[in-house]
């Protein structure tokens, strides 16, 4: 799957490949933040408050005079891993679901569609700052609430591709010839399902690194001193004429990232989708 | 039609009750018992309103009990008063033996935050679509990739960020725009042309904001829409048939393309309201947004409730519309060809 | 003040260009904002608010939005001068009777309801019997509980008598603001909505109130303490910080708190805000500190907790924190009161002395992993705080000194509500850093007495020493303000020693006003820099344009 995924012309769409580089970048320099960062990120030097960015200062220092660019990189790493991890949840509780639903059918996939319905219609990030609020903000908590609140598109499209991949041939075949329900979809129906779904949770680790700036604005993101790009922007909103690195470079990482994983997602989606992937040969 | 719509009307009663159950879950969820979580310090406080949500969610009662009332009050759209020392009615107004009016809070936040939703949408319909059908016509060509870029920037533009920068481009270094608010402090003594002109004003950088993050997902979708549509049989034909490529492509491939996006516009209602929360706070508008977010923060659970029980009602509401939009439109589905 | 165009007119304008607004707020620059300007009424003055206040009475309300807004609207039989001695404000004069248990307040004559009916002594007998009664949701009435039987011989005298001599007794008569009878009388306090549409008697009265925008007041012109000069106050409604501070430089808000950074960093780096904001610096009557679990272990070890006093540096949190706008505190009272004993200092940051007094505790590090352990278990343990930026720095910065002495503590930061109602009223925290706001009377029976530990009562660290206890009771009967300084001096020496709490800061409140604002006094006295607002003027030429109030 992977491999196929390399070799197809997905990467020849040029927005797509500038978005993987761009998050591989990121990811990268994520990984390697203890290495990178010049200063310990909650390093407090109350001598250097709200340093404009020098050789010394990359971008700057913060409110105690912490190093704004290891900040930065560390907080890249919890940025990332809320994203990652909440989609994760959200594809895994998607796949699940989607999959019973669109295989057994019947009162399952009934239950099943109407849950789904029924969260569509509650406003998702009321949903989220409620939970949140109640189960007191962390990052886990952060992890999960955002994956609990996101599975159901990923649930609509396992589900479809299931019920059509199901009127296939080599799915009736097997199906004659006697395979067991568990063999049948994880090794026939899930792998070919998965086009769509790995463009949807791309998409989605972009829609929760929003989420979690948007819930740090609030007050109910991953709180201080643990650095993420959501509070340290926050950090900043009340000087941003001012001590505008303090919240231009936070901002600007977040709309690369979320750009990054945009443009990957629909360049993926461009490149898999067999409907548009012809258009692209026009 | 008709009956297609009751068909519709029935399906949205396990809906709501799964709404009331998810409503009812959320509730329960702050470890140990609701009353123990209420905001302040104040004992004597705390113990009245202990014993007041006991009262008003049956909290002694078994819990299907409890989930029964919860029912019954829904039903009868009685989401009760505030806990904070207003008491003010949650959902609609109610008058005392005095006479005095009581307004209800979501009875004066819901209009602001569906005036805001509909400008919203306005704009994002009156810029998406033409983005959406360039982009589809120059399809991988600058023009597509610049219009997609921007679309992309739009959306990943953390939002409280780009309010404040514009807060402070408009409102601090040209005096354009009010900075936040809903009404200027003349604002009773305006002329009724000058009160609209004022909202518009206040309004501007709000929808501005809250229609950004919607832009990038309708503009794709007409571009997809309009993509799918073009490399359909019957548009090669029409092109065959020597028909001018703009007949082509507002007449039939367009209007195709479109259908679908009704549907879309169904599904982004409860986006529009939940995205409020920040917008209202840094403009400090009294929309839904910001009433849940106090809300939340004051453990006030009447509002709680009642907010996510309308906003998806609301929801609900707009999925039918955009449904019988859709069935309207779309002849196959007016002549009862599918279902 | 119809210098402009007409409404309709600039309607249009706006709606065709939807620009430059009319009417805009905008003081020509070559006003001069600083030259001496004769006082004279008139005006609007607005400022901002985070949140709106629930009602206008404010002991039912309770939150800070309500009071600032009722103290505009309402008086009380006392109140504060600006040196912060006890004068009348409803009341003419007061008599302490010989034994000390009944007051009487004589009403100054002649006083009237901005509605223009007379308010006399039936209307606080009136307000008392509210503020007592069982059914009336206010967390203030057990002061005015121990109140024992109160009467009104005549209109203008109102008498309490206390079972026993009650020290703050006067205090409490300035903190309880009366209200009308002849409009509440038969109704029930908490719900009425008289709480949305007052009448007091004091500078003003309420013009309108819109919800979720912005209340305004108009003067009251039945004042009982003469007429302010400024016609027209205005709250807005801003919850957030950050567009509060771009209305202030927008010049659309006149006044504003500011954080230290905004007002030792950017205002003075800025000659244009500097031109146009006075800055100014009042000292709080509150302070922060770092409390201990006294009921957890090994915090119920006092050499444990003075040797943790010992290894943070107040002086760095208060650069660091506050960019020097703080003063170090050493006892519960406000610096330079009577009550503050001036003996007392600060635990000086002394990492020999804490790491011998751990040693003494037990406190090694036997294992060698950097961390100071006994029996075993390494010394660690959680801060928690809530969404305060001043508290959650000082919180990082004491976390690194502690590590530098090897104990290990870890930062939370919760929302208040789930703050208070799951960790303080349980009892289920190690160390929170937190802050007390105080009355200015010196009784904190209610903090530290041992008998006030029950979940929800203010003495959450669990604090219990019976001699403590006993100068708690004493201050509370001793009227004598010599004999109580010496036993507030001894309470608050004998606290220190304990350290059941690290003192870290008291703040400087950083309001910057617009200087269109004339009459403020510079430096602010004790009482602060609002205690003579109703003198404060806006000189015509400095006013901002306003279609006219017909």
């Amino acid at each position: 799957m992977i491999r196929r995924l390399f070799k197809h012309p997905a990467l020849a769409n040029p927005l797509a490949m500038v978005g993987f580089i761009i998050i591989a970048s990121i990811m990268l320099l994520a990984l390697l933040a203890p290495l990178i960062a010049p200063y310990d990120p909650n390093a407090i030097d109350v001598k250097a408050i709200l340093l404009e960015p020098s050789a010394a200062h990359w971008m700057g220092t913060d409110g105690l005079g912490r190093d704004v660019f290891s900040r930065m990189l560390y907080g890249a790493r919890i940025s990332l891993l809320v994203g990652i991890v909440a989609v994760g949840i959200a594809t895994g509780i998607g796949i699940v679901l989607g999959a019973l639903s669109g295989y057994y059918r019947g009162w399952m996939d009934v239950v099943i569609m109407r849950l789904v319905d029924v969260m569509l219609s509650i406003p998702t990030f009321f949903l989220i700052l409620a939970v949140i609020a109640f189960l007191t903000p962390s990052i886990w908590n952060i992890m999960i609430v955002i994956g609990l609140t996101s599975w159901m598109g990923v649930t609509r499209l396992v589900r479809a591709e299931f019920l059509s991949l199901r009127e296939r041939e080599f799915v009736m075949a097997s199906q004659t010839l006697g395979a067991k329900d568990g063999r049948l979809i994880f090794l026939h129906l899930l792998p070919n399902s998965l086009t769509p779904v790995i463009v949807s949770s791309v998409l989605g680790v972009a829609s929760a690194v929003l989420v979690e700036s948007g819930l740090s604005f609030l007050g109910l993101g991953v709180q201080a001193p643990q650095a993420s790009w959501g509070n340290i922007l926050t950090d900043g909103k009340e000087y941003i004429q001012f001590a505008w690195w303090l919240s231009l470079f936070p901002g600007l990482a977040i709309l690369i990232t979320v750009l990054g994983y945009n443009l990957l997602g629909e360049g993926l989606r461009d490149a898999l989708d067999p409907r548009t992937a012809g258009n692209q040969a026009r | 039609m008709i009956k297609y719509l009751l068909k519709r009307l029935f399906w949205m009663v396990p809906l709501l009750v799964g709404i009331s159950l998810v409503s009812f879950l959320i509730m329960h969820l702050a470890p140990g018992d609701i009353t123990t979580t209420e905001a302040g310090f104040n004992p004597k406080a705390s113990e009245e309103s202990r014993q007041k949500l006991r009262e008003i969610y049956n909290l002694d009662k078994p819990i299907t009990v409890q989930y029964g009332l919860w029912l019954k009050r829904m039903a009868t759209l009685d989401f009760g008063t505030s806990f904070a020392s207003h008491q003010r009615p949650v959902f609609w107004e109610k008058t005392d033996q005095q006479g005095n009016v009581s307004k209800g809070l979501i009875q004066e936040a819901l209009p602001i935050t569906l005036l805001i939703n509909v400008l919203s949408l306005t704009v994002i319909i009156a810029v998406a679509l033409p983005l959406g059908i360039v982009s589809a016509l120059t399809q991988n060509r600058p023009p597509d990739r610049a219009i997609t870029l921007f679309v992309f920037i739009g959306f990943a533009i953390p939002g409280f960020w780009l309010a404040l920068v514009l807060m402070y481009w408009t409102g601090v270094v040209n005096s354009w725009l009010p900075i936040s608010g809903l009404h200027s402090l003349q604002y009773d003594q305006m002329h009724w042309l000058g009160k609209i002109a004022d909202t518009l004003k206040h309004l501007a950088l709000p929808v501005f904001i809250s229609s950004l993050s919607g832009l990038a997902g309708i503009a794709l979708f007409v571009r997809n829409g309009m993509l799918d549509v073009l490399h359909q049989d019957y548009i090669t034909t029409a092109r065959a048939k020597g028909l001018p490529e703009n007949s082509v492509v507002y007449r039939h491939a367009l209007r195709n393309a479109l259908l679908p996006l009704i549907t879309i516009f169904g599904l982004s209602i409860p986006g529009l309201i939940g995205g409020s929360v920040i917008a209202e706070s840094i403009f400090a508008i009294p929309g839904m947004g910001k009433l849940f977010y106090d809300a939340v923060l004051m453990r006030d659970f009447p509002v709680i409730m009642g907010i996510l029980t309308i906003g998806s009602a609301l929801t609900l509401l707009g999925n039918l519309l955009a449904d019988l939009a859709y069935a309207w439109a779309d002849p196959r589905v007016r002549r009862g060809v599918l279902k | 003040m119809r210098s402009h165009s007409t409404p309709s007119v600039c309607a249009l304008l706006a709606l065709s260009l939807l620009l430059n607004a009319c009417g805009q707020p905008e003081t020509s620059p070559k006003t001069d904002l600083d030259r001496p300007y004769p006082s004279e009424a008139g005006g609007t003055q607005i400022d901002a608010m985070p949140a709106e206040p629930s009602g206008l009475i404010a002991m039912i309300a309770g939150e800070s939005a309500a009071s600032a807004v009722a103290s505009n609207l309402f008086n009380s039989l006392l109140k504060y001068d600006k040196n912060l001695e006890l004068v009348g404000e409803l009341a003419q004069s007061w008599q302490i009777s010989d034994d000390q248990k009944t007051i009487t307040f004589t009403l100054k004559p002649d006083m009237k309801w901005s509605d223009g009916k007379p308010l006399t002594s039936a209307d606080v007998l009136f307000t008392w019997k509210v503020v007592t009664d069982e059914n009336t949701r206010t967390p203030y009435g057990a002061d005015y509980k121990l109140v024992k039987q109160a009467e009104t011989p005549d209109a203008l005298t109102f008498r309490v008598s206390y079972e026993q001599p009650y020290a703050p007794a006067l205090d409490t008569w300035a903190g309880l603001q009366i209200l009308p009878k002849h409009l509440l009388e038969g109704q029930d306090i908490n719900t009425t909505a008289f709480a949305r549409k007052p009448v007091g008697s004091h500078y003003y009265q309420l013009q309108e109130w819109r919800n979720g925008e912005r209340i305004s007041l108009t003067r009251n012109p039945n004042a009982t303490q003469g007429q302010a000069n400024i016609e027209r106050l205005v709250s807005r409604f801003i919850p957030d910080a950050a567009s509060q501070f771009l209305e202030l430089l927008a010049d659309n808000i006149d006044l504003m708190n500011l954080n230290p950074i905004q007002y030792a960093r950017i205002v003075p780096a800025r000659p244009e805000l500097q031109q146009k904001l006075g800055l100014y610096k009042e000292l709080g009557n509150s302070y922060t500190y770092m409390g201990f679990n006294l009921k957890h272990k090994p915090f119920d070890d006092i050499r444990v907790r003075q040797a943790i006093n010992y290894a943070i540096d107040k002086q760095e949190i208060i650069d660091g924190v506050l960019l020097g706008l703080g003063e170090p505190v050493a006892s519960p009272y406000k610096p330079g009161t009577r009550w503050s004993n001036p003996a007392l200092k600060p635990y000086p940051y002394d990492v020999a002395r804490a790491l011998s007094l751990l040693k003494e505790a037990g406190y090694q590090d036997h294992d060698g992993d950097g961390i100071l352990d006994r029996d075993g278990k390494p010394l660690s343990f959680e801060i928690l705080t809530n969404q305060n930026k001043q508290r959650e720095m000082a919180a990082v910065l004491i976390q690194r000194r502690l590590k530098e002495i090897g104990i290990d503590a870890s930062i939370r930061v919760l929302e208040w509500a789930s703050f208070v109602g799951r960790y303080i009223k349980t009892g289920d925290f190690d160390v929170v850093v937190l802050g007390w706001s105080l009355s200015l009377d010196p009784d904190q029976y209610g903090i530290w007495h041992s008998s006030q530990q029950q979940p929800g009562q203010f003495n959450f660290i669990g604090y219990n020493n019976p001699r403590v206890d006993e100068l708690l009771e004493r201050g509370r009967f001793e009227l004598d303000p010599d004999k109580r300084q010496t036993i507030y001096h001894e309470f608050a020496s004998l606290l220190l020693q304990d350290s059941p709490i690290v003192y870290l800061f008291a703040g400087y409140g950083l309001p910057a006003i617009h200087k269109r604002i004339k009459g403020i006094d510079n430096p602010a006295p004790p009482a602060g820099i609002g205690h003579n607002a109703y003198e404060w003027y806006i000189p015509r030429p400095l006013r901002r344009n306003e279609i006219a109030v017909e």
